[in-house]
């Protein structure tokens, strides 16, 4: 480098000299789509990890639970097993998917403190939170249409209600991939997030009625299951593969709102305010 | 060069779009959650074109004060502005450029990677992002590592690629924040020579150290900073002179002793 530095580095670094002070900020890209460019870069870069994985790991619940051993387990409401279990599934990896996408993402880059690179540019509050979180949804899509096309040529399980579906689909990426990130904002150690995914998430979504009808339950469990939020997004799924759930498509959506609406303004209060992002 | 009452004086920086400043800094405060006030009160002026240098000890505020110029720290009060924008404008964002001190590189993105991507957060398109990486590869002799992560390079690769990133959008006001620290003679001798150059192309630069002779060599103007507060201000020769020092290790030495003699305590 020394001997370049005497002779054009200034003319290389500063091709068109001084940049004016005074000129308004303009854009030839939006730094908004770079940001949404490098998340999906970054879990691409991770393809067998990051979507190969999650959905083998799906579809084996499908061919174990739902292939060997359906066929043993009595039809639910009039749906085989083997297709009853797939939407829950479904729900269950994408939501997956959109957290740990943005909790390790933006954990990762708080710990390298490479964030500082996006914190310190022009990009506005709400453009971070969106370029952090597309990864996870896009991430989540992805890995909900594999588990689709899978799913439904394995089992044979019909879309009943595809605008139902696609709803509960948009809010259920929204809610997770903000979750992911709020998580990756609070996150003081991996454990931590390993802890949501395993000691939360997981039996959440397990007692959300994936493999079985709420009404099947004991009364209390019946109730319980009713506080679980991954309930509603379980039955909204159910709703949207097979036509019918343990709650109405309704109350379904309507708490899948609440819960993307909620994560959505802790979140854009965390970005607005720098919360935990800067000191 | 610059006199420190001329340029510190409330006639100059915010408040008087008259003089161009490259940065002010008026009753900068930083107290952290727990009570910790690291920076308290503090005026800065640095001026359009000025190689400035910022010595001090540890925790005296230096690095509270750059994140807060970049935007990664919260003030608690004061004002700061960067060319006359509020420092948390967009306008005032896109002009400053920044090589932390700790090595902070993205370790999903190639060397080439990193560089297209942080022009990218600041607004260029793809093409000019494209050419300006491999001008600063060509430069800062990455040119064959443009496919490497980060986490694959030398310390002093590492370091390298820091400044170019920090160049990548062409900023007018570049911060090097102890850029030197751990890089052997060799590179900083040349990381010194690049800075000269990229002085004398006009871009003002904001420079921490623990090098005295660094700074000395290096800059214009030399403020001494300690418990969050500027104890000293003047040209190398200056301050020299004010402390009846050989060296700018001698007034370091004498300004801190005399700072702590006159009873003004460090946060703790």
């Amino acid at each position: 480098m020394s001997g370049r530095v005497a002779d054009d580095t200034a003319a290389a670094v500063l091709p068109g000299g001084l940049r004016d002070p005074d000129a308004p900020f303009v854009e030839d890209r939006r730094g908004l789509l770079w940001l949404c460019e490098r998340e999906i870069v970054r879990f691409m870069k991770l393809w067998m990890q990051t979507l190969i994985a999650p959905v083998m790991s799906s579809l084996l619940f499908i061919v174990v639970f739902g292939l060997a051993l359906g066929d043993n387990i009595a039809d639910v409401d009039g749906v085989p097993y083997k297709q009853f279990i797939v939407p829950g599934l479904v729900v269950q990896a994408i939501l997956t998917a959109a957290y740990s996408n943005n909790s390790s993402t933006v954990f990762q880059a708080r710990s390298d403190r490479f964030i500082n690179d996006v914190l310190s540019s022009p990009l506005r509050w709400w453009e971070v939170n969106i370029g952090l979180a597309i990864g996870g949804v896009v991430r989540g899509l992805l890995t909900g249409i594999l588990l689709l096309v899978l799913g439904v040529a394995i089992t044979g399980v019909g879309v009943e209600q595809p605008l139902v579906l696609l709803v509960a689909t948009v809010l259920v990426l929204i809610a997770f991939a903000q979750l992911g990130v709020i998580a990756g904002i609070y996150a003081k150690s991996w454990d931590f997030m390993a802890f949501v995914t395993s000691l939360v998430i997981l039996p959440l979504s397990f007692l959300g009625g994936i493999f079985y009808s709420v009404d099947r339950l004991p009364a209390a469990w019946e109730v319980v299951s009713h506080v679980n939020p991954i309930f509603y997004l379980v039955q909204a799924f159910r709703i949207g593969f097979v036509g019918q759930g343990d709650v109405s498509t309704g109350l379904a959506l309507l708490v899948l709102v609440a819960l993307a609406a909620g994560l959505s303004a802790w979140c854009a209060w965390l970005f607005r305010t720098g919360h935990r992002l800067k000191p | 060069m610059f006199d420190h009452a001329s340029t510190s004086d409330s006639g100059s920086g915010i408040g008087s779009p008259a003089a161009r400043q490259a940065l002010s800094v008026r009753g900068f405060t930083k107290t952290y959650e727990g009570g910790f006030t690291a920076v308290d009160g503090l005026d800065l002026d640095v001026p359009d074109g000025a190689f400035f240098g910022l010595l001090g000890p540890n925790g005296a505020g230096k690095t509270t004060l750059i994140g807060a110029i970049c935007n990664l720290v919260r003030p608690t009060a004061g004002e700061i502005e960067v060319f006359g924008h509020r420092h948390d404008a967009r306008e005032a964002r896109r002009l400053v450029g920044l090589a932390e001190q700790d090595i902070n590189l993205d370790r999903f993105l190639s060397v080439q990677e990193v560089l297209i991507y942080h022009a990218g957060f600041f607004g260029m398109g793809r093409a000019h992002a494209r050419r300006r990486a491999a001008e600063l590869m060509d430069v800062f002799e990455l040119a064959s590592k443009a496919k490497v992560r980060p986490t694959a390079l030398s310390g002093g690769m590492r370091r390298r690629l820091l400044f170019a990133r920090a160049m990548m959008h062409e900023p007018r006001l570049l911060i090097l924040d102890e850029p030197t620290a751990g890089v052997d003679v060799e590179l900083r001798s040349e990381l010194w020579e690049y800075t000269r150059r990229l002085h004398e192309a006009g871009t003002t630069i904001v420079l921490t150290t623990h090098y005295l002779e660094e700074a000395e060599a290096l800059c214009e103007e030399i403020a001494l900073i300690r418990g969050g507060r500027i104890i000293a201000r003047d040209t190398a020769d200056g301050l020299r002179a004010q402390y009846d020092a050989d060296d700018i290790a001698g007034v370091y030495l004498k300004a801190m002793q005399g700072d702590a003699a006159a009873g003004n305590a460090v946060p703790a």
